[in-house]
């Protein structure tokens, strides 16, 4: 028996599902779908191996970044309600561990891109890894009400890195849909934000309503989503989306236009119903959309594409 | 007091194990997924003579 055990020392440590959540897994499957629909619009062929290991290298790479995010962010993630509950605020995995996690899967999903894959796809994943790291969590998410704006070009690159996967190299075409994501993520986390602005001023980060006010926030949440309609649309009249595409992103489109509205016209500024609403709706949104991008492309349902 | 250090000793030793497993099984994963792509991108090339 160790010494810690006989005089009681020794704490819980933590276990493989405390650094699993380290990797935000909710936000990584965002990441796979939007990086998977890169691949599968993407133009010419890929062997279902190298696109599996190119969609695993973004995943690891979007949960590193993730866990780099909590690790530089441990500080006030204790102060939020919403990230209080995370391996570090909660005090099972050490602030140093979890950089060293971080940094080791950031390296590791890199090389291995860059190794089996292409040298664009890992440069490319390496950029959204140092853009969300250092440019977000570590620089503009404490010092400008844009922060989520700029930061979510991130968020958003996912589906390029797929298309160089495949084409080692970048066109027009893959950049419309990381503006797709890019235009989205404003009301998806103004939304949340509006319904979380305590924690966010108790915590000191200047997001949006913090800083600028809600009446000001829910007008730039309706501008972007007015913004977002035709962007979304856009694959539909450029050849990589067909008609279905064309329904769901219309019909998402006008759904996030629907809440954006519901939320300026909101009275309840305390439990913010409608901007909860409008959280749930832009995830619904950017599901769909990808969704039907790649049914189109890999069951065939596009009429003129390669596949049909 | 002395049961839960116990009890707390004991489920570190388990979550020690389960640690070490998760481990192996990726960097298993790694080795496995390294050797089918090289033999993927080698394709029939090694018995044909061009590889």
């Amino acid at each position: 028996m160790a010494l810690s055990d006989t005089f009681g020392l020794e704490r819980p440590i933590a276990t493989v599902g405390d650094f699993f959540a380290l990797l935000k897994p909710r936000v990584m499957s965002l990441v796979i779908f939007t990086g998977l629909a890169g691949i599968v619009v993407a133009p010419g062929h890929i062997d279902v191996l190298s696109a599996f290991t190119a969609l695993l290298c973004i995943a690891v790479g979007a949960g590193a970044s993730g866990a780099l995010n909590m690790a530089y962010d441990s500080d006030i993630d204790g102060l939020m309600s919403r990230t209080a509950t995370r391996p570090i605020p909660r005090g099972v995995i050490a602030r140093g561990d979890v950089l060293v996690f971080g940094w080791g899967l950031s390296v590791a999903s890199v090389a291995t891109m860059g190794l089996l894959i292409n040298v664009l796809a890992a440069a490319l994943l390496a950029f959204t890894i140092l853009f969300y790291v250092v440019v977000y969590t570590l620089w503009l998410k404490r010092s400008t009400a844009q922060n989520i704006v700029i930061g979510g070009l991130a968020g958003a690159l996912p589906p390029a890195i797929g298309w160089a996967a495949v084409t080692g190299s970048l066109t027009f075409a893959p950049l419309v849909l990381v503006a797709i994501t890019f235009l989205w993520t404003p009301p998806h986390f103004w939304a949340l934000a509006l319904y979380r602005s305590d924690d966010y001023a108790r915590a000191g980060v200047p997001m949006l309503p913090v800083v600028k006010g809600k009446a000001h926030t829910r007008w730039q949440i309706l501008f972007y989503a007015l913004v977002l309609f035709p962007a979304g649309i856009a694959p539909a009249f450029i050849g990589l989306g067909g008609p279905l595409y064309l329904a769901v992103s219309a019909l998402g489109g006008a759904a996030m236009i629907y809440g954006a509205v519901n939320v300026l016209r909101e009275r309840d500024a305390v439990k913010e119903p409608a901007a909860r609403r409008l959280f749930g709706i832009s995830l619904i949104y950017l599901f769909a959309i990808f969704a039907a991008l790649i049914a189109e492309h890999l069951i065939g349902l596009l009429p003129f594409g390669p596949w049909a | 007091m002395a049961d839960d250090d116990e009890t707390i000793a004991q489920r570190n030793r388990r979550e020690r194990r389960k640690r070490n497993i998760a481990i192996a099984l990726v960097l298993g994963g790694m080795v496995l997924l390294f050797f089918l792509m090289t033999i993927v991108r080698l394709g029939g090339h090694v018995f044909d003579g061009t590889a």
